[in-house]
């Protein structure tokens, strides 16, 4: 098993009604459930923050600072066998669509 | 723990986006209605995040109340645009206290009543008012409202656009108008109200559930005003014209979809207990000297509601209230009603004569259920050849997919009768 961060990218939530929030509500929850173990933890990201680039400047922009649609939204943490089943496993989130998924296998895998 | 609940109630987000929206509005001021639904809009989005892993809270309202209060302090921290707000009349210098209190039931309310002074105010026109209505009171998305109101997401950006820009320019109050000003609101309000209603109304022929909720949000939304205002008559009277309509609503289509005549509909269907709250409100709408269009269409209702049949209806009174209803409003539309209760009164073809007259008014040119009632009738009266050739003349003027439907069933009807009778 290896872990794999699913980045994903964009502001598709931003535009989706309330009842279309309440519905997806229930597609994400089967989601998580069907993952199991295999789903870490997810966290959505604030769209307010800074950007830093080096310690002269310092903070060299307040956020929002991108392109709505390259904006990180939210990450999931998940365990995979590999890269194709994380990548089928971002195929199956009712996020994408919503938004872009970049599946980034972790570095330094973890030896269990 | 606290208990989960499973699921939520039907709408939960909408309704609360509705009710959300007016408390930060009267918060952040109406100049920043679109500040209120971006924090709305976050809420929701956190309350997805946390339900979907964590569970339904067993008090969801609270939670997102709870959340909101958060984010709406920490954006009047954040911000100092609120100072000037706060200093006209808003919020005074300890912000928590007095957010916590517009948070309470009946401030909610309040601040609902506040957003439909503000969605309809005058300054606006109509078709803005029922959009600004729809997103932000009803909690429709763009493209809910674009599809209630048959028309594009592009259209009712725009229409939100200029509505809200407008109510900043003009730096509308968030309030519940006062003395002699009330009076001329309340009429506008009713009138926005009334007009959401019938686009619900009319357009749910076309067949989609949406157009539905349209008049359930125009019920619910003048329920509040009738609560409020309990001595207004119209208001009474308009609420009793709703639900008599809405009582009838499953009748009005077949299991199919597909549309059943008002003479054929089947009564036990009607319902009940809002025709019953229809009586409430026209009874209540009787006290004063006040008569308005809506106390007539009412009446006219309740006069199809109270009816054992369709045969056993009163059409005298009916009729009678159409033509009253003609000097009060005069409206082409009531000109086509009453020629069609002309037929109960004086038989088809008076009824037809009269149609034929109507089709020289230029307002009803291209309106299709002019040709379709004179097809029908034609039907009746047993001229086939007639009735198919106005039929295909309402079908040329573009009545909704199942009014086509319709239409298209009975020009089959009418060539299968005349193929048997010759």
């Amino acid at each position: 098993m290896q872990e794999f961060l699913l980045i994903l990218k964009g502001d598709g939530m931003n535009h989706l009604s309330p009842n279309e929030l309440q519905n997806i509500m229930a597609e994400y929850k089967a989601w998580a459930n069907k993952l199991g173990d295999q789903y870490l933890s997810g966290q959505r990201l604030e769209e307010t923050g800074a950007l830093l680039t080096n310690k002269e400047e310092g903070i060299t922009t307040d956020g929002p600072f991108l392109e709505s649609k390259e904006i990180i939204a939210g990450f999931f943490l998940i365990q995979a066998a590999d890269q194709e089943e994380a990548n089928k496993i971002a195929m199956s989130s009712p996020h994408l669509g919503l938004y872009a998924i970049e599946v980034r296998p972790i570095a330094f895998p973890k030896m269990k | 723990m606290a208990k989960k609940s499973e699921q939520l109630v039907e709408h939960l987000f909408r309704t609360e986006y509705g009710k959300l929206v007016a408390t930060m509005t009267r918060i952040f001021g109406t100049s920043h209605i679109q500040l209120a639904e971006d924090i709305v809009q976050e809420t929701l989005i956190s309350a997805l995040d946390h339900w979907s892993i964590e569970g339904i809270p067993s008090n969801p309202v609270g939670w997102l109340v709870q959340v909101a209060k958060r984010k709406a302090l920490n954006e009047l921290k954040r911000n100092k645009m609120m100072q000037k707000h706060h200093q006209s009349g808003g919020l005074s210098q300890d912000p928590s206290y007095q957010i916590g209190a517009v948070f309470l039931q009946d401030e909610i309310k309040d601040s609902q009543l506040r957003m439909i002074f503000t969605c309809c105010h005058p300054s606006l026109n109509v078709e803005s008012q029922i959009a600004l209505t729809l997103k932000t009171l009803c909690g429709f998305g763009i493209r809910e409202v674009a599809n209630a109101l048959l028309t594009t997401e592009s259209t009712i950006n725009k229409r939100l656009y200029r509505a809200k820009a407008s109510i900043r320019e003009s730096n509308l109050p968030f309030c519940i108008p006062q003395g002699k000003e009330l009076e001329s609101r309340l009429e506008s309000v009713s009138l926005t109200l009334y007009l959401l209603f019938n686009e619900g109304y009319n357009a749910t022929i076309g067949g989609t559930l949406i157009q539905k909720e349209l008049c359930l949000e125009a019920v619910r939304l003048t329920k509040l005003l009738v609560d409020y205002f309990e001595e207004n008559q119209k208001l009474c009277a308009l609420l009793s014209l709703m639900c008599f309509h809405t009582a009838r609503f499953e009748a009005r289509l077949d299991d199919h979809g597909a549309i059943v005549l008002f003479e054929d509909q089947n009564r036990m269907l009607w319902n009940k207990e809002l025709i019953n709250i229809g009586m409430l409100y026209l009874k209540k709408s009787m006290h004063g000297q006040s008569l308005s269009a809506y106390h007539i269409e009412a009446s006219i209702g309740a006069e199809h509601c109270l009816a054992e049949s369709f045969e056993t209806t009163n059409w005298q009174n009916i009729y009678n209230y159409y033509k009253l209803l003609g000097k009060l409003k005069p409206n082409p539309i009531i000109q086509l009603n009453l020629a069609i209760i002309q037929s109960k009164l004086e038989g088809i073809e008076t009824s037809l004569t009269s149609l034929n007259k109507l089709t020289k008014n230029k307002a009803l040119k291209n309106y299709h259920l002019l040709p379709a009632t004179q097809g029908i009738f034609n039907m009746k009266l047993g001229n086939y050849k007639k009735a198919i050739a106005y039929l295909h003349e309402a079908q040329k003027l573009r009545p909704s997919l199942t009014e086509n439907k319709f239409i298209e069933e009975k020009i089959l009807e009418c060539n299968t009768l005349l193929s048997t009778s010759s």
